[in-house]
């Protein structure tokens, strides 16, 4: 397809200013991102002590209690096996004003703080939603649609040159041509990890909006109402007022595995359940669980009083909605496969961030006035930006992970501990790259970057005494894993706040990031 | 630019609603069986229409064949349900 050379600059024009306005909420949501794909191990690693691990018979005691104790969990119950999400289980349930309370062997009286270290659900929440409240989520909504937008447009762009320009990585005096060669080598290369990030994360942040809007219109004004019964497995049942005792966890779970048996399944592992109705005679449970080599999760809906099959959606038995579904969960989430699939996604997560900044270093580098050392406004303030919130986030996770482990020995609050140690560190480095030149900002906040990350491991062995050789000797392999990761990491920030350096001081002098004037 | 892709964004959506609406209820089989499937490939199909619109040679004729393309797709929607000829 030939474009004319007026789309041409209209989609790259495009590409520009979609890239510009959502490109600073991509890196905080890849970059974030890219760790939550080690929640579990992040969760185990800032844990206070270790949970030893629970069995069922834990489980079917917390279930209990909480049954027991509030009404409203009756009514509506999700539940985590242990070793799911942590060592324990996890209930959950909405009480009466909505708001989610959850209960764990540990706190089984329940509160509306998730159980267990704050530190994996904060660095989440700034991948999900900037750490903003409810209209975060939706404004990452839209920041994926923008990205589709950068990422069509982008393609379109660079498709004339593709082949040709693919695996041309031109280091040298060119800096701009090198970064866009970069830019254009990982954009092309990761475009499928890209396109299911795009799409899967404005259907997880946007969904109950855009059925809202699309329901009157095209659905009759049935598309809300028809959702529950497309994504649930069991089906409705109204409640008939006849009290009934619930059979035990682990007879759901027997049932569970031979009917997935039965279907040639071997190994389903149950991973969460729904009880909804619990005492009455039309309890239903829902099973979620793994089948080893099987993509992406599959659901059991059983009588939750004798066990009995209600309806089922297996791996290769599902339908489109439930299999959609749980494509759309297993790709965004990479829980699927091997540990190799995490760490791509890790990989894939950080070549993503990369993708955004250079975007921004690319904007600047094409307005540069190469003739005059004044250089625009605009283009320092974008420097500035770039520096303050990308390598920003960056010392803030990482400040976050070193209150983790001090605050509770310091005898304070973790949980607004961590949250004040990531916004105000964030918010001081926003501050700083204010104050300095772009490239004075870059290369001491990269410089901060790499010392606050390379304290992680050290708070952590101070603290904890697990040093990442004793847990690695120990075999906690992944809990050694995010110390050595946030080594890495510093060596990384390190090295380019080297080369930052570098560039200020020999690189070409009329630029936001020489150490000239500005 | 922004005049063609304001359209790709605003009659763009009622476009993409009206093509959604119309594969999923003229799919054979209830229209709740591919009801995930429809709304999971509303934003990728909006993007892509935001897109295409710049290839129009304006923004006016991007505004009248998207905005007349959505009106015919969402009408013809309404009278095949009003209809009860799709369900």
């Amino acid at each position: 397809m030939k474009l004319k050379s007026t789309t041409l600059r209209a989609f790259t024009a495009l590409h520009s200013w979609v890239g510009l306005c959502a490109g600073f909420a991509l890196f905080v949501a890849f970059y974030a991102g890219a760790i939550t794909v080690f929640q579990q191990p992040v969760q185990q690693w800032a844990s206070p002590r270790t949970v030893a691990a629970a069995s069922l018979d834990d489980m079917q005691g917390l279930l209990d209690h909480v049954l027991a104790t509030h009404q409203e969990a009756r009514i509506r119950l999700g539940m985590t096996f242990p070793g799911y999400a942590g060592n324990s289980p996890t209930a959950y349930w909405p009480d009466r004003h909505g708001t989610w309370q959850f209960a764990s062997p540990e706190q089984p009286d329940g509160g509306p703080t998730l159980p267990g270290a704050a530190l994996p659900e904060l660095i989440n929440a700034l991948h999900y939603s900037l750490g903003l409240p409810l209209a975060g989520m939706y404004l990452m909504g839209v920041v994926s649609l923008l990205y589709g937008i950068a990422l069509v447009s982008g393609l379109i762009i660079h498709l004339p040159r593709l082949t040709k320009d693919l695996f041309a990585l031109r280091p040298g005096r060119n800096l701009k041509r090198f970064w866009q060669d970069a830019h254009n080598a990982i954009g092309v290369l990761s475009l499928p990890f890209h396109a299911v990030f795009a799409v899967t994360g404005a259907m997880l942040c946007l969904s109950v909006v855009l059925m809202m809007a699309i329901g009157p219109l095209a659905y009759r004004g049935q598309l809300l109402g028809a959702s529950a019964t497309a994504m649930d497995t069991a089906p409705q049942r109204p409640v008939t007022g006849v009290a009934a005792t619930l059979a035990p966890v682990s007879t759901w779970v027997a049932q569970a595995r031979a009917v997935a048996r039965q279907q040639g399944l071997r190994d389903f592992e149950p991973r969460y359940l729904k009880l909804s109705h619990a005492g009455d005679s039309h309890a239903t449970v829902e099973i979620t669980g793994e089948v080893p080599h099987a993509m992406a999760t599959g659901t059991l809906a059983l009588d939750a009083h004798d066990g009995t099959l209600l309806a089922d959606q297996l791996p290769g038995q599902r339908d489109a909605n439930h299999a959609t579904l749980a494509w759309a969960y297993a790709l965004h989430f990479g829980d699927y496969g091997n540990a190799l699939v995490q760490w791509l996604y890790l990989l894939l997560g950080l070549g993503g961030a990369f993708l955004f900044y250079s975007g921004n270093l690319l904007w600047i580098e094409t307005r540069r006035r190469r003739q005059q050392a004044e250089q625009r406004r605009s283009s320092r303030l974008m420097a500035r930006a770039t520096v303050g919130v990308c390598i920003g986030v960056c010392v803030a996770i990482s400040s976050a992970a070193v209150a983790a482990q001090w605050l509770p020995r310091l005898g304070l609050s973790v949980d607004n501990g961590e949250r004040w140690a990531c916004f105000v560190s964030w918010a001081l480095c926003l501050l700083w790259a204010c104050l300095r030149t772009p490239a004075q900002a870059a290369r001491e906040l990269l410089w901060l970057a790499a010392v606050v990350t390379a304290m992680v491991p050290l708070a952590h062995g101070m603290a904890t005494g697990a040093w990442f050789w004793r847990s690695a000797a120990a075999g906690q392999t992944a809990i050694a894993a995010v110390d050595l990761g946030a080594l890495a990491l510093a060596a990384g920030f390190a090295a380019m706040a080297r080369a930052s350096a570098r560039r200020a001081r020999t690189g070409e002098p009329n630029s936001v990031w020489a150490d000239t004037r500005e | 630019m922004w005049a063609r892709a304001s359209a790709g964004v605003v009659p763009g959506f009622f476009l993409v609603t009206a093509v959604i609406g119309l594969v999923d209820w003229l799919l054979p089989g209830p229209w709740q069986s591919a009801l995930v499937p429809s709304v999971l490939a509303f934003c990728p199909l909006w993007v892509g229409v935001i897109c295409a619109s710049l290839q129009f040679a304006g923004g006016r004729q991007a505004w009248l064949w998207l905005g007349a393309l959505a009106g015919t797709g969402l009408l013809l929607l309404h009278a095949l349900q009003t209809l009860d000829w799709v369900r």
